[in-house]
């Protein structure tokens, strides 16, 4: 009897929740559009995905990091928000939250993700900007391959090497000072591998996108950069140096505008982006490392390395720790 | 024109490029003095404490004289040694020499700064490896990334606007005061020296000043070439500002970009006392006046040699490098293998991206509809600036610079705060009012060149005669200006359609850009669907050209 009143109350609850997608989307499709800005590689599939699965149109901006607080803040202030949907790295969406941007919104679609990816109700996290060391798989050698960061300090590596310049690259910055913390774990050790490094002289360019193309052209060697790029950059001769150390990156993070011109149509999105099948078109298509359960990008071991969020810097933090590397990299000539 | 008409004008087209100009600079001077990321906060110098008390500054500021003031001299004097062969003398295959000087204007800057560093990097640049080959050389002869590097890609890109500027000047050049000199005893170089640069010095200067406020903006050479050369000047140091954290402060940013629009104002304060006695340029009056080819004789054929080689190394290399990248599938060093690889997978996926295709289309219409829209606006402002020289026409002058002279990192957040107070936000006539508020001098320069060289006693005459102001000008004037008109809407049109600073602020979606497409490119590292965009993003500018020339031809000749 107690099985049954059991089963009887999941099935009505099931009945419920299911009646309730259904009058959001239809809300939702009322509204028309779901307008999303963030700064991510090539999420167009999604977008059509979503619009021919739901009816609702999806529509993507595009606004680069540097100016992401700036125009929603601008936009918010003068009653001209347009987005429904925000994306970026947290910091970006604590500083909007801070500012009474965000509205709280718990996506059903978020469960089995890690408990530190949904603790905030405001700022889910469905990904890891991963990092890690990509080099030219034909012009290195499978011995040469590092195998812990430390290598990337010896000699051979002497002027074969690019990065993101550490002096204001943010997510360079984090990923260095989360080394520290997550690696080597010894002020003294992680500073003599950041002065082995900085003799090495790197290639410094100015972020994360142009460092694959000078490891491809045989111009560099290896670099400091996202294993992401196997993929988008497929068949380039890229490959990623695995070893027992962790890969680190800074999370990806969601939320939905405090004044959301299509508030159930933003619920749909956030819904539908944190689903298995968005996040695997994420993983297929874009290489990107995602939170939900089981989904993998197509990278050779990918599945197998321990991929960790790290520390998110304040912006203080940020800049002081940005001119101290300025200094150790010795980046004016 | 009869002086109360005259303020009039002068005081319309203030308030006309006021209302462009005067509001995104206003609104980046109240973000520079506010607390806060908007415009508008508590009163505060503490951005500008902060700006100016940075002990990096002051070599940065060092760097940057050099770099503009280098890349400006190497733009002008390139400039002028085409101008003078395409325009003047009897050099084989003008035509073709005309549209390579301005093809690195159609090209966007970025690229052509990649398609640099492939050529010069001194690890494996296609061109140290051709001289390590061939000099038996142990080390890359050349450092693209170094200062001299950032010179010479920053001088080739802005010689294009020089060439643009001194070409109509040339043309309309009264080739009897040089007859004058040679007939008196003067040797050829004494003539080009003591008569004809002296002459064309407002265009010169212009096409100077354009130059060096043109690189004070740049961003692509200093963040491509400079920043792995360690390099840093001020478009970076502004990057710098910007990027390091999240929470951008634009008003700090904006606050160091003060001393670059004061720099600017002043550099054109400077141009207008040097040209302030117009009328010694004068080189067009009613009583007559012809251009004539100079024979260039037995050195017709080495200077030809000279320009093609010039040509090829500077302007064709770096463009078949980017067909080049085009068809690869990934960065490679040319080789057999390199070639068997080739593919057409970029340009499927580029001609194929319905957002590409939109990004064409609205970037060919702000380029057809806004650079003609800006050189109507040109033709008077030029001629008020010229021909009305009150204290007025001064300011209108400044005006029109305003927004240009800010560094481009930061004039689209002005815009984007001034805008989004206005109906016109997130539409395709907010860029369209952007882009000729920023670019206006694009349109002016080459017009007040022309018009310098215009005696007065024409439009007297014509007034005389009976004919009213706009008979005049429409009769008299604007045929003689048809070199500058078509030059004003070359250089207008091609900045229009790979424009990007205030579009990457601005655009959204529905009214994507050209540019902007090649950005997101860029910053996913995709250099194939870059190049391939850019080459169909120069396809287009060249058949702009192309028809603006042919247009202007055809006026000519009517």
């Amino acid at each position: 009897m107690k099985r049954l009143l059991v089963a009887t109350f999941a099935l009505c609850a099931a009945l419920n929740a299911t009646s309730q997608d259904k009058a959001q989307l239809e809300k939702a499709r009322a509204e028309g559009k779901a307008s999303f800005y963030a700064n991510i590689t090539a999420v167009e599939p999604i977008m059509k995905a979503f619009t021919a699965d739901t009816g609702v149109k999806g529509e993507y901006t595009r606004i680069s990091t540097t100016k992401f607080v700036a125009t929603a803040i601008t936009e918010f202030e003068a009653g001209k928000f347009m987005a429904d949907v925000v994306q970026g790295p947290v910091p970006v969406l604590e500083i909007l939250k801070q500012k009474g941007v965000l509205a709280s919104y718990r996506s059903p679609a978020a469960k089995g993700y890690p408990d530190w990816a949904t603790k905030d109700d405001q700022i889910m996290l469905f990904g890891i900007e991963y990092v890690g060391l990509i080099y030219n798989k034909e012009r290195v050698k499978p011995a040469d391959v590092p195998t812990r960061y430390e290598d990337l300090a010896l000699p051979k590596w002497k002027d074969k090497i690019v990065m993101a310049n550490p002096a204001n690259h943010a997510t360079t910055i984090a990923w260095l000072v989360a080394l520290n913390e997550n690696v080597f774990k010894d002020d003294a050790k992680w500073r003599g591998f950041l002065a082995g490094l900085a003799a090495n002289k790197p290639m410094f360019v100015s972020s994360f996108g142009p460092t694959p193309a000078p490891i491809e052209s045989g111009e560099k060697l290896i670099g400091i950069s996202m294993p992401k790029y196997i993929v988008t950059k497929s068949p380039a001769p890229l490959d990623w140096a695995r070893g027992a150390q962790p890969l680190m990156g800074t999370p990806r993070a969601i939320g939905i505008s405090a004044k959301a011109p299509h508030p159930a149509a933003a619920r749909a999105f956030v819904d539908y982006w944190l689903s298995a099948k968005s996040m695997g078109i994420l993983a297929k298509d874009v290489g990107e490392y995602v939170l939900a359960p089981g989904v993998f990008p197509p990278i050779d071991g990918i599945d197998k390395a321990k991929v960790i969020p790290i520390r998110e810097l304040s912006d203080e933090e940020t800049q002081k720790w940005g001119a101290e590397f300025k200094k150790i990299f010795d980046v004016k000539k | 024109m009869n002086q109360p008409r005259a303020a009039k004008l002068t005081w319309l087209l203030i308030a006309i490029v006021g209302a462009l100009t005067v509001f995104p600079v206003l609104m980046l001077v109240l973000g520079s003095f506010s607390e806060g990321l908007t415009a508008f906060g508590v009163f505060t110098l503490d951005k500008y404490v902060d700006a100016y008390t940075d002990p990096a500054l002051a070599e940065v500021m060092l760097n940057t004289v050099i770099f503009v003031i280098g890349a400006s001299v190497l733009s002008t004097v390139l400039a002028v040694f085409l101008a003078y062969l395409n325009t003047r003398t009897d050099i084989p295959f003008k035509f073709l020499f005309g549209i390579l000087s301005v093809i690195p204007m159609m090209i966007p800057h970025l690229l052509f700064s990649v398609s640099w560093a492939l050529l010069l990097n001194p690890s494996n640049g296609l061109l140290n490896l051709g001289l390590k080959e061939v000099f038996g050389l142990e080390e890359a002869p050349l450092d693209i990334y170094s200062m001299w590097g950032m010179i010479l890609v920053e001088g080739l890109l802005d010689m294009p606007i020089a060439y643009l500027i001194i070409a109509p000047a040339m043309a309309s050049f009264d080739v009897a005061l040089e007859e004058s000199s040679r007939v008196s005893g003067a040797s050829a170089w004494k003539t080009l020296f003591r008569i004809t640069l002296p002459v064309l010095r407002p265009a010169i200067l212009a096409a100077f000043i354009l130059g060096i406020v043109r690189s004070l903006a740049s961003f692509a050479v200093p963040s491509v070439i400079g920043m792995p050369g360690r390099v840093p000047v001020l478009a970076t140091h502004l990057y710098e500002m910007i990027a390091t954290g999240f929470a951008t402060d634009y008003g700090k940013a904006a606050a160091v970009g003060m001393s670059v629009l004061a720099a600017s104002v002043t550099l054109i304060v400077v141009y207008r006392a040097l040209t302030a006695e117009s009328e010694k340029f004068v080189t067009i009056a009613g009583r007559g006046f012809k251009t004539t080819v100079i024979e260039l004789g037995a050195a017709r054929m080495p200077l030809f040699a000279l320009v093609g080689v010039l040509s090829f190394v500077l302007i064709v290399l770096p463009v078949a490098v980017l067909a080049y990248t085009s068809f690869m599938p990934y960065s490679m060093v040319p080789s057999a293998r390199a070639f068997s690889m080739m593919t057409l997978k970029h340009w499927r996926d580029v001609l194929g991206d319905p957002i590409s295709i939109l990004a064409l289309k609205n970037s060919l219409f702000l380029a057809v509809v806004g650079a003609t829209l800006g050189v109507v606006l040109s033709v008077f402002v030029a001629y008020v600036i010229v021909k009305v020289k009150t204290r007025a026409a001064g300011i209108l002058d400044s005006l029109s610079y305003l927004s240009f002279s800010f560094p481009g990192i930061v004039i689209g957040v002005g815009f984007m705060w001034f805008f989004v107070q206005t109906p016109l936000y997130s539409t395709i006539w907010a860029l369209l009012l952007g882009y000729i508020a920023t670019y206006l001098p694009y349109g002016i320069r080459p017009m007040s060149s022309a018009f310098v060289q215009i005696h007065s006693h024409l439009e007297e005459s014509s007034l005389v005669c009976g004919a009213s102001p706009l008979t005049t000008l429409k009769r008299i004037i604007v045929p003689l200006l048809i070199p500058g008109i078509v030059s004003g809407w070359i250089l207008l049109a091609s900045m229009f359609v790979r424009e990007l600073t205030l579009s990457v602020v601005l655009s959204r979606p529905g009214t994507e850009v050209l540019a902007v497409q090649i950005l997101r490119f860029s910053e996913d590292g995709l250099w194939g669907k870059l190049s391939a965009l850019g080459i169909v993003m120069i396809a287009i500018t060249t058949a702009l050209v192309v028809l603006a020339t042919w247009v202007g031809s055809r006026f000519k000749t009517a």
